[in-house]
């Protein structure tokens, strides 16, 4: 449990906008892209490879 | 501790608007400051507690089917493994979900909206039919009456009560959808709360919202299969029954999706504090998720002849990107709002600083958040993979498509509804759990049987593997057939994994049950801390 303000406080003030500085999240963010666009390449490859067009 | 009216606790400390509760129906958690409904406290705890006992109904027919699936093991008859597998799929995909959804749906519209719950009738009418129905079907299933699998694909026929069954878990969840929009509109009525409903009451609305629809496509299919299973109707089309039954098969899911975001915010804000960093984004997301997230279904049907490519590539490819477009937001909105909070209590170094001091010995942070990392890596990036139509042609009915939506609702959905367990019990139950190191490791044992069996089985499935097959070496067969030793190093592997995801979610049941039955009451205090 967060020790500085209670959960109900919390939601009560969550419409407050505050500047943001998310470095960490973005490096996740495009580790995850990089990986999708890993993975789908390979599926497309392996579908080239399983079923030819001439 | 209960208190009257007019609300005294927490609700007016923390700037809540008065509620709307009747004398000695309320009182204030001492933990959270939130208001809690004594009515509709009483309805999450047994709509939870049944989740749980459905949970480990479907555990223990998991650990029989990872063990059938293992070749050197294979466990089970023929006969049993597509019971077991019927078994399995209904209580761990409907009925664990589904009435924990409901309670979940009570808590955000009461507790967050400081309201009473609209009506404790139509609440039993809900639990009633739900369990009934639940009931039905597993003793159908059980009694060998309906080894129609959970799809029950038409012409395989089930006993009428596996369908009547089916279509009461349906009903009572609507009735408790419907109460869960009667207590929004008494909230909004009696002006229980100021400006906009919090964001998990707004992804909590979507998911009911979509529950709704999907529900509707339930009732579509199911009422015309229970004429037909009593012969009463002479036939069912096949291929309508595929259409609108994944109108209900998937979606069901896409409310947990939408339902497990939800929990992913509130137990940001529990454990770390944080707050949703950009509330149009978030929200509009959940919209996306009301408008496009049924038409993801059609990724069921792509090899499927009643239906044109064109119909399967629009809504594959485009529409449901969409859907999958607001996953992607909420997979970057949750955990930086976690890192703003933790960089706010000065854990600022280098780029993870935040990560690594994030409270990972909390069960309910680590469930969260690596039910999170579960969904998006593995979840997210094999699904949109395997819904394009034309990868699809070399996935589908293999076993990829269990190991991709084992990492969805299982290490996604049912990790995060763990994680949110170790906060139920403690706060709406009122009890402390015992052995709580073996509650902060239980998240990992789970999370890491589950990764290791799903990944295991997309490798099999790559292999070719087929799902849902007893015997993928046809032993007996007068052809040669079967797989090489990759594949069954992969089927071994996911024996393993399964086994400890089996473990870890006995651990589970193990300590909710000794904490709700036998834990010590922390009634007029704060709960423990993790």
């Amino acid at each position: 449990m967060s020790d500085e303000k209670k959960v109900a406080d919390i939601i009560r003030d969550e419409h407050n906008a505050e500047e943001h500085h998310t470095p960490g999240t973005m490096t996740l963010v495009l580790a995850l892209l990089a990986s999708f666009a890993v993975y789908y390449f390979a599926n497309w490859k392996a579908l080239a490879d399983t079923w030819h067009v001439r | 501790m209960s208190t009257t009216l007019p609300l005294s606790g927490a609700a007016e400390a923390t700037g809540f608007a008065t509620g709307n509760h009747r004398p000695g129906e309320l009182r204030s958690c001492d933990t959270t400051g939130l208001p809690v409904c004594l009515n509709a406290q009483w309805f999450i705890r047994i709509n939870a507690v049944m989740a749980v006992v459905f949970l480990l109904v479907g555990g223990i027919a998991s650990i029989l089917l990872a063990l059938t699936r293992a070749p050197t093991i294979h466990l089970l008859s023929a006969e049993w493994y597509y019971r077991v597998l019927t078994l399995h799929g209904l209580n761990m995909l409907i009925f664990w979900i589904l009435f924990l959804e409901v309670a979940i749906l009570y808590f955000t519209a009461t507790s967050l909206l400081n309201s009473r719950l609209a009506s404790k009738g139509v609440a039993w009418a809900s639990f009633g039919q739900m369990l009934v129905g639940a009931l039905m079907v597993n003793a159908m299933i059980l009694t060998g009456n309906s080894d129609v699998l959970m799809t029950s694909y038409v012409p395989l026929k089930g006993h009428p009560l596996f369908y009547l069954g089916i279509i009461l878990v349906a009903t009572g969840t609507l009735t408790g959808v419907g109460n869960f929009f009667a207590t929004l509109y008494v909230a909004k009525r009696d002006r229980t709360y100021n400006g906009s409903v919090p964001l998990v009451v707004f992804g909590a609305t979507a998911a009911a919202i979509i529950a709704v629809v999907t529900l509707l496509h339930g009732a579509i299919v199911m009422i015309p299969t229970f004429l037909w299973s009593m012969g009463i109707l002479e036939t069912i089309d096949a291929a309508w029954y595929r259409l609108i039954w994944w109108g209900l098969g998937h979606q069901s899911q896409q409310v947990n999706v939408c339902a497990m975001v939800s929990v992913w915010y509130l137990l940001a804000t529990i454990t770390t504090g944080a707050k949703p960093i950009n509330q149009a984004v978030c929200r509009a997301a959940f919209v996306l998720y009301v408008l496009f997230i049924n038409i993801a279904s059609a990724h069921h049907l792509l090899v499927d002849p009643g239906v044109g490519a064109g119909w399967k590539i629009w809504n594959t490819s485009y529409a449901m990107y969409l859907a999958v477009l607001a996953s992607m937001i909420h997979g970057f909105t949750v955990p930086a709002s976690v890192e703003v909070a933790m960089r706010k209590k000065g854990h600022t170094n280098g780029l993870f600083g935040w990560l690594f001091a994030a409270p990972w010995s909390n069960p309910g942070f680590s469930a969260f958040f690596m039910s999170l990392v579960i969904f998006g890596f593995l979840g997210g990036i094999t699904g949109v993979t395997l819904g394009t139509q034309q990868i699809n042609i070399i996935a589908h009915n293999t076993l990829r498509i269990p190991g991709h939506f084992h990492t969805t609702v299982v290490g996604g959905t049912t990790l995060a509804f763990m994680g949110l367990t170790y906060y139920v019990v403690p706060l709406l139950f009122q009890k402390e759990f015992y052995a709580r190191a073996l509650c902060r490791i239980q998240p990992y044992v789970f999370a890491g049987g589950v990764t290791l069996m799903a990944v295991a089985m997309t490798f099999a499935g790559s292999y070719g593997v087929p799902r849902r097959h007893w015997d993928v070496e046809f032993a007996g067969a007068q052809v040669s057939a079967g797989f090489d030793a990759s594949a069954h190093l992969w089927l071994g592997l996911m024996g393993v994994g399964g086994t400890i995801a089996f473990v870890g979610l006995l651990m589970f049941i193990l300590l909710v049950v000794s904490a709700v039955f036998f834990g010590k009451s922390n009634a007029g205090r704060a709960m423990t801390a993790w």
